[in-house]
Formats: C-alpha cells, sequence, structure tokens
C-alpha cells in the first residue's frame, strides 16, 4: 500500500471519529430541542444561539465532575466496560463507505477505512461485543439493578441479533456479496433496495432500535424500575462514555441502514444531475458524502421521533415481539426473497 | 438414504403431532415409522447403494449398515412398546419420544458414514439426546447427577475424539474413509495418534477401561428405561461405528496396535467382573455386566478384518435383547417397591410374578452365556475367533471372567427364588407382558440364530 | 515478513489467554480471557485468508456462546475462590496425563514435519472466501449440513425439555 493512501486512511480515521464524536454530540442537543419541541417547551437556549453550545457546556461538565469509584467494585473490570462499549461502537465506522472516490494529484483515495469483502459480517461481529462493555460495567459496579440492567440490555440484544442477522441474509442473496461498498455501488442505478426489501428493511429497523437500547425498547436503563440501569454506578466521563458511545450507536446504524437500504451516497439522477450542473468526479464525490449525511441525520430525527412518541415496551412483550414475530417474519422474507429470485431466473442455474 | 430421512422425519413428525394435539398417534406413528424402516432396510437388501459422490459420499449403506440399522429399529421397536406404560401419563412425551428417535437417528448414522465429518456428527447426535434423557427426572438428584456426569466426560470423550480426527486429516488431507484407509496407518506417526485419540473417545462410549467410570453411575442415576435404550441401542451404535472405524477402513493400526486393543479387553473384562461382584444394586450391577459385555464386543473389532461384522451384528442382537428385557425388569419392580433398586427388591420375586421372575433368569442367564440360550452362542463365536487368531492368553480370561460374571448372575437369580415369609405385594400383570413374553423366546430362539445368516445368504 | 510477527503475535496471545483462563481464580477473568483467546484464533483464521471463520467464530463464539456463560456466572454471583479443593493426588494425575498426551502428540508432530509427510496447500489464498465455503458447505458438505440440522434440533428439544417447569402435583 503506498504511503500517501495508508496516510489518507489514517487521516481518515481520525476525521470520522471527530465526526462521529460531534454528530454524537449534537445529537445529545438534537435530541432535546426536539423533545422540546413535541412537548411544547423551549429546549436549550441559553448557551450560544439557540443552545448551540449546549453539548460542549455538557462535555465540560462531565470532564469536570468528581471520579468516583464504587467501594466494593471490580475496578479493572469497572473501567474496562465503559471503555470497551465506546470502542465497539466506533468500530463498525470502519467498514461504512462515506463517499466515492476522490482523485487528489493523480492519486484516487477511497472515503472508506476498508473495504473487506466481509464488510456486513464484520459489522455483526462488532456489534456483538458491545454486550460485553454493557455486561462487564453493569457486573463490575457490584449493584443488583446495575446487573439486571445489564442482563436485560444483553439478552435483549442477543435475541435481535438473530432477526437482524435473517433479515441480513434476505438482502445478502440479493446481493450476492458481503461488502458494504459493493452493496452501495449495486444502488446507484437509482433504485435502493428498500424497494426491493422492505420487509427486511422493517425487521431491521426494529432490529436497529433494539440494539441500540433506544426507546421504546430502553429497558436496560427503566428508572421506574431499575433506578438508572447499568449505568447506575457510573459518573463523570464514564458515565459519559456510555451515553456518548449509545448517540454514536445511533449514528452508526443510521448510517449502516442508508448504505444497505437507502442506497448510501448515491441519490436518484446523480450523473444527469452532475452533467447539468457540469461537476467535476470530486466534486460529485463531496456531494455525495453531504448527502449521505443528510440522509443520516433524517434517521437520526426518525430515532428521536420515535422516542418521544413512543411508550417503553414491557420486558416481554420486547422478547415476545423479538422471538415470535421479527424472527419468523425475517425467515418469511428469506423465503418469499428465495421464491421470487428462483422464478425470475436470478438462482439456481450453477 | 431414505432410512435416515425417514427416521429424521418421524422424529419431526412426533413433535409436530404435539403441537397439533394429536398426541393419542404418537406411539401408533412410531410403531408404523419403525415397521416402515425395518421395511426399507429389508427392500434395499444387496443393492449395495453407492455413496452419493456428488455429495462427497458422506454415507454408505451397505449390508452391513443394513443390518444394524434393522437390528437398531427393531430394538427401539421394542423399548417403545415395552416402556408404553411409563410414558401413558407423561404430559412430556411427544418430547422424550422425539429426542429419543433423534438419538436413533445418530445410531443410524453411526452405521452408515463414510466420513470422518459424518462420524462426528452421528456420535453427538447419537449422545446429545442422552444427556437430556439421563437427566430428565428433574425431581431426582442422581437423575441430574447422572445427566451431568454423562454430558461432561461424553463432551470431553467427544473433544479427544475431534482431536484424533483433525490429526488423521492433518496427516491424510481427507476424511473419506476409503482414502484414509487407502493411505495406510502404519507408517505415520501422526495418523497413529490420531487412531489412538479416536480410540480413546470410542472407548468412553462404549464404556470399555480404562474409560468406564461414567457407565455405573450414569446408569444407576437416569431413569430405568433410558438405562434399557443406552445400553442397548446406543452401545451397539457405537459399536457399530467403531467396528467400520477401527475393523474396515482402519485395519491397518488394528493390526499393528493389536497389544493396546488386547490390554483394554483384558483390563475391561477383569474390572468389570471383579467390581461387579460387589454390587448390591442391581442398576449397577447390570451396568458392570454392559462393562464387561463390552470387552467382548472390542475383541471383534480387534479381529479387524479377520472378523465378520455378521457376528458382532449378532452379539449385539443378543445381548441387547436380555440386557433391555433385564432393565425393563427392573424398572416394573422398582416401580412397585418405591424406587428402591437394590437387589432386595428382588426378593422372592418368584412369588410376586412368576413371569417376571423367570424372563428375568433366562436373561440373566443370556447374558451369563449359558448354553441353550443366545447369549452362550455370542461368547463362543468370539472365543472361537480368538483362539484361531492365536491369542490364548485372552482366551483364557475370557473364559474365567465369564465364569466369575457367573456368580453375581447367580445371585440375583437365587435371590428370586428365595422364599419369602410374607410375600407382599403381588405384582400385577400388565398389558405389555407379552412383549417380555417375546422376548424371553427370542433369547431362547436366537440361540440357532446364526443360521438366520444362511437363509438371507449374507 | 509481517504475517510471520503477525503469526508469533497472536500465538503468544493465545496461548497465554488461555492460561489465564485456566489459572485465574475469579470466573469472570477466566471468561474475559477465553474471548481474547477467540480473538487471537480469529486473528489465525485471518492469516490463513478465511476471513468468513474468521468473522463468524467472533460471532459466534465470542459474541454469543461466551455472553450465556457471562450470564451464567453472573446470575450465580461465582465470585473468587467457590470451587471445591482438589487433592493433589489428582491434580497431579491430571497434569501428568494431559502432559503425556501433549508430549506425545508434539513428538508425533514433530516426528510427522520431519517425514514431511504434511503437505502444504499450494495456493491458500481462495480457500476460506465466503464463496468457496458456500459452495463446498452446499456441495460437498451438504449431507453433514442437513445432518446437523437434527444435532440442532435434538439439542434444542432437550434445553426446552429441561429448562420448562416440572408441574408438581
Amino acid at each position: 500500500m503506498p504511503i500517501e493512501i495508508l496516510l489518507f486512511k489514517l487521516l481518515l480515521c481520525g476525521i470520522i471519529f471527530v465526526v462521529s464524536l460531534g454528530v454524537a454530540a449534537y445529537a445529545t442537543w438534537g435530541e432535546r430541542k426536539f423533545a422540546a419541541v413535541l412537548q411544547d417547551r423551549v429546549g436549550p437556549s441559553r448557551a450560544g444561539p439557540f443552545g448551540l453550545l449546549q453539548p460542549i457546556a455538557d462535555g465540560v461538565k462531565m470532564f469536570m465532575k468528581e471520579e468516583m469509584l464504587p467501594n466494593k467494585s471490580n475496578k479493572f473490570l469497572f473501567i474496562l466496560g465503559p471503555s470497551l462499549f465506546m470502542l465497539t461502537a466506533c468500530m463498525v465506522s470502519t467498514v461504512i463507505p462515506w463517499g466515492g472516490d476522490l482523485t487528489l494529484g493523480g492519486v484516487t483515495y477511497n472515503l472508506q477505512i476498508t473495504d473487506i469483502n466481509i464488510g456486513i459480517l464484520y459489522m455483526f461481529g462488532v456489534v456483538s461485543l458491545g454486550i460485553y462493555g454493557i455486561m462487564i460495567g453493569g457486573w463490575a459496579s457490584n449493584n443488583k439493578y446495575s446487573l439486571l440492567g445489564a442482563l436485560r440490555a444483553s439478552s435483549q440484544m442477543i435475541s435481535y441479533e438473530i432477526a437482524m442477522g435473517l433479515s441480513i441474509i434476505a438482502l445478502v442473496m440479493m446481493t450476492g456479496t458481503l461488502s458494504l461498498r459493493e452493496i452501495v455501488e449495486q444502488q446507484n442505478a437509482g433504485v435502493s433496495y428498500v424497494v426491493y426489501q422492505p420487509l427486511g428493511f422493517l425487521i431491521f429497523l426494529i432490529c436497529a432500535f433494539a440494539e441500540t437500547n433506544r426507546a421504546p425498547f430502553d429497558l436496560a436503563e427503566c428508572e421506574t424500575e431499575l433506578v438508572g440501569g447499568y449505568h447506575t454506578e457510573y459518573s463523570s466521563m464514564k458515565l459519559g462514555l456510555f451515553l456518548f458511545a449509545e448517540y454514536i450507536n445511533m449514528f452508526i446504524s443510521s448510517a449502516v441502514m442508508v448504505s444497505l437500504y437507502f442506497g448510501g451516497y448515491n441519490f436518484p439522477f446523480q450523473t444527469e444531475i452532475a452533467e447539468a450542473l457540469g461537476l467535476s468526479a470530486n466534486g460529485l464525490t463531496i456531494i455525495q458524502t453531504l448527502i449521505f449525511f443528510g440522509k443520516i441525520v433524517g434517521f437520526i430525527l426518525f430515532f428521536m421521533w420515535v422516542r418521544w412518541t413512543l411508550p417503553r415496551f414491557r420486558y416481554d412483550q420486547l422478547m415476545s415481539l423479538g422471538w415470535k414475530v421479527l424472527l419468523p417474519l425475517a425467515l418469511v422474507n428469506i423465503f418469499i426473497t428465495g421464491i421470487v429470485m428462483w422464478a425470475l431466473g436470478l438462482i439456481g442455474n450453477n | 438414504m431414505k432410512e435416515l430421512i425417514l427416521i429424521s422425519l418421524l422424529g419431526i413428525f412426533v413433535l409436530a403431532l404435539d403441537v397439533l394435539q394429536l398426541r393419542k398417534l404418537t406411539l401408533p406413528a412410531i410403531v408404523l415409522g419403525l415397521l416402515g424402516l425395518m421395511a426399507c432396510c429389508a427392500l434395499d437388501w444387496n443393492r449395495n447403494e453407492q455413496p452419493f459422490l456428488e455429495y462427497g459420499g458422506m454415507l454408505l449403506f451397505d449390508n452391513t449398515s443394513l443390518a444394524f440399522t434393522f437390528v437398531f429399529s427393531f430394538l427401539a421397536l421394542l423399548w417403545f412398546l415395552i416402556t408404553r406404560d411409563q410414558f401413558a401419563t407423561d404430559a412430556k412425551r411427544s418430547d422424550l419420544y422425539a429426542l429419543t428417535l433423534f438419538s436413533l437417528c445418530g445410531a443410524v448414522i453411526m452405521a452408515s458414514y463414510s466420513s470422518l465429518v459424518t462420524l462426528f456428527l452421528g456420535i453427538e447426535i447419537l449422545s446429545i439426546p442422552l444427556y437430556v434423557l439421563a437427566a430428565s427426572d428433574k425431581r431426582s438428584v442422581r437423575s441430574n447427577e447422572a445427566g451431568f456426569k454423562y454430558f461432561f466426560l461424553g463432551s470431553l470423550a467427544s473433544a479427544i475424539l475431534l482431536f484424533g480426527i483433525a490429526l488423521v486429516y492433518g496427516a491424510t488431507g481427507s476424511f473419506d474413509l476409503a482414502t484414509i484407509a487407502a493411505a495406510g496407518q502404519s507408517n505415520s506417526s501422526l495418523i497413529s495418534i490420531g487412531c489412538l485419540m479416536m480410540l480413546a473417545g470410542f472407548a468412553f462410549k462404549i464404556s470399555a477401561a480404562p474409560f468406564h467410570m461414567w457407565a455405573p453411575d450414569v446408569y444407576q442415576g437416569s431413569p430405568t428405561v433410558y438405562t434399557a435404550f443406552m445400553s442397548t441401542v446406543v452401545k451397539g451404535a457405537a459399536f457399530a461405528g467403531m467396528f467400520k472405524l477401527f475393523a474396515i477402513a482402519f485395519n491397518d493400526f488394528t493390526e499393528s496396535h493389536r497389544s493396546v486393543f488386547v490390554a483394554m479387553i483384558v483390563l475391561t473384562l477383569l474390572w468389570a467382573n471383579v467390581v461387579g461382584m460387589r454390587q448390591t444394586n442391581i442398576k449397577r450391577l447390570l451396568a458392570y455386566s454392559g462393562i464387561s459385555h463390552a470387552g467382548f464386543m472390542l475383541a471383534f473389532v480387534m479381529l479387524g478384518a479377520s472378523s465378520d461384522p455378521k457376528w458382532l451384528i449378532y452379539y449385539v442382537l443378543t445381548y441387547s435383547i436380555a440386557s433391555m428385557i433385564a432393565f425393563v425388569i427392573v424398572n416394573y419392580v422398582e416401580s412397585y417397591h418405591l424406587g428402591m433398586e437394590d437387589q432386595d427388591g428382588f426378593k422372592g420375586l418368584v412369588k410376586k410374578n412368576p413371569t417376571l421372575a423367570i424372563a428375568m433368569t433366562l436373561s440373566l442367564l443370556s447374558m451369563a452365556g449359558l448354553p441353550p440360550l443366545s447369549g452362550f452362542m455370542g461368547k463362543y463365536i468370539i472365543i472361537g475367533q480368538c483362539m484361531r487368531a492365536d491369542l490364548i492368553g485372552l482366551t483364557i480370561i475370557m473364559i474365567l471372567t465369564s465364569v466369575v460374571a457367573m456368580f453375581y448372575y447367580l445371585r440375583i437369580i437365587m435371590l428370586m427364588f428365595t422364599p419369602l415369609e410374607n410375600a407382599g405385594r403381588i405384582i400385577p400383570e400388565k398389558g405389555q407382558m407379552w412383549i417380555i413374553g417375546i422376548g424371553s423366546v427370542l433369547i431362547i430362539a436366537l440361540f440357532f440364530g446364526a443360521s438366520i445368516f444362511e437363509i438371507i445368504q449374507w | 515478513m509481517l504475517t510471520e510477527y503477525a503469526f508469533w503475535f497472536l500465538t503468544f496471545v493465545a496461548i497465554f489467554s488461555a492460561m489465564g483462563m485456566i489459572l485465574s481464580k475469579n470466573p469472570v477473568y477466566s471468561v474475559l480471557s477465553l474471548i481474547v483467546t477467540f480473538f487471537a484464533i480469529a486473528g489465525h483464521y485471518f492469516l490463513l485468508n478465511a476471513q468468513f471463520l474468521a468473522a463468524v467464530h467472533i460471532i459466534v463464539y465470542a459474541g454469543a456462546i461466551m455472553v450465556l456463560f457471562l450470564y451464567v456466572i453472573m446470575m450465580l454471583n461465582l465470585n473468587k475462590v467457590d470451587e471445591e479443593k482438589r487433592s493433589i493426588w489428582s491434580k497431579a494425575a491430571a497434569a501428568a496425563s494431559f502432559g503425556i498426551l501433549l508430549l506425545v502428540v508434539s513428538a508425533a508432530i514433530g516426528h510427522g514435519h520431519a517425514q514431511s509427510e504434511l503437505q502444504s496447500v499450494a495456493d491458500t489464498s481462495a480457500i476460506g472466501t465466503t464463496e468457496t465455503l458456500g459452495l463446498s458447505l452446499y456441495k460437498e458438505f451438504l449431507i453433514p449440513f442437513e445432518i446437523s440440522s437434527v444435532l440442532f434440533l435434538a439439542a434444542m428439544v432437550g434445553a426446552v425439555y429441561l429448562s420448562k417447569k416440572e408441574q408438581y402435583n
């Protein structure tokens, strides 16, 4: 690998990390504003215009707070928990194609950190590891509520991972590849996979809510039953990491959904528009990346809308939805996809 | 191939019947299915079905496999009929029946594999339902203990077997039995170690010394009906697999490592019979009897290519019928003595229920190997074959330990015929007493069973 | 060259975390060490060009099975030394027997290597890709694949049976 590409990738890593943090920080602001709109309030308004400096104030507050370690907790694991959670939250972003190719000085740079040919599996592997951060943190707190919250969160994530994986299998049957970049490229003709896989997308969307522990599936931190859930004992920046990682998760899962089902950085009539405006290839790539972020913001807003609209599920409802509704539906979806593909002669030839 | 499909579908069908609330049809469906399985085996006889080469040739139903499959389905049929009352009131019998059928499916695979992959899958399908069945009496501590012991040691044995498979694969680059057999096993240390580890894994499954420690505990703790299943179908299946592996595919290895086999057999026979003498719990005693029979059957495997699989099948059949009848009678007797499985429960059985006493006597004497019974024939054949192979020392030990074994079988028989002061409760005759009768008749009739092979021209 | 360094590093991590799994007194640490071992082994799969296996290894073992292990340990609250003390003899016997096994296996492998009977596969680049694996799974290994469905069904029925509430009447 040439040195300039290596440097570019390192730079890209840094940029994506910063962008993730920025998006997560402003998602907290957005969340509060959104809630305020829905509840007919003003929301954060003191720090800066429209309260735009609020996330920075929050961050400073988190850092300045006193560091507390429960007396009887397991110190090492107590610190490992939030760190792991944050790490796994950031790791998925490496396989997401953030845009097309950039050509600078004769060298083509790809706006994706790494295009491994098992991108989707990598994503699942990392997501399934995210459970450990919660479990270790919850257990190391040496607190019953934390442990219960951690168990809830992890059993919920394991249960929904199955339906999520099965919903993607139907998609993979159509794409014939596990690389996220190729899946996005296949959608550049203007038709997104959501058109072919509406049921699969719906299942994936519901599972994404459950995987990110967002309302209406935020049972892990159900205040009325579990005090604060798995992060009851956490304070200062360690709590900050947990909260932050959740927003990063939301951001990343929105990005994944956009890439898989909504064309990623593609947008309708992109070649025509680029021709009409006389855009260079680099210009198109930049516009595509902006469009991609626009779609992601749309999904984040949807996440917030759902959170402030729907009440929280009961735990048994959550489990029966996952196992008795989504899992069979995902199987049916695979079956239908297979039948249709077979009827159209797309498979069964070799 | 259709045998395997039939038996798997039968297991799933039983579960489906439970879902459809048609539990009354479960047993008739199973009986029909097993009869169909036996019919399939009979139809495929001598057809020499080729392995499915387009699918890698993982299974091969030759005459030996078919005969084993036939024997297993017959034994399973006997088991289902004989234990009918036990399950008549059990609301969850469909689960247990399905698990038993899946285990039988594993037994069929063990008889018909032709690749190490299917061998491993077969042995797991055979074992995993049994771990559950051993622990299926959830209220009994002993049953839980049996399940756990069986599970932990069984997993270890599977792991060792898998390690052996991995080494053999590493040395030959193939899972296919024919390829490995063609490569020869005596010239490579890696294959030898792999074979030895597979031997250890199998020795656990057939409960041969020094890997037999689990057997008495598990046999004693498990619900007796499943002990009956374990000591017959499962042990037979393990031997079917073992014979195919060591006597046919790894013949080289077996020939060159005969001393290992001989040592195992001698150790098994001595240990089982000496320790068996001191047992007062009838299930433990029968477990030790099973271990000693494993020693005899291991001799068939040891003789390798020079022994004919039909005699092993014959031995498995005769031993299994006797053993199944013995365990089922133990089950009867203990259910009328409030779970007392000590040998005292058998005191004066002849007064309480003469049919049971006579059937038990027949099966015990058959296991001991007394002449007009089929068990004698099996032992006679294997001892004769060992003589022909110039294994005089082994032959002497076989005969001596048989005599020792006679002691503890006779002790139970004596107990049953001891007159009792107050005869206690009479054990009523039950509807399926006739099955025990048929079984007993078979024990006698199979003495001449060797001529069956003449009739079917094998 | 880089691959070789990676190999030794992963091997080192795998062996030491496996030892940590056995030696640590706290079961939670054992589980965590085992997860690290799984990662190291997944790394080995990557080096062998078996990306699919590596990913599935992580998803299945580290992501699902070990989480269930952690569940059990956390629910039972098996803190520090709850295990039974075993006699020195049984420990010595176990150590001796498995030590002999290790010795014999390593000797056999070394011996076998000297005879150069371990054929090296010429082209490993395509062995572990998803396509090759899928094709061999659904063609050559179709029968074992189908058979394992029976195995899973049996295990599932068994698990459900054992965990169903017993009706006491």
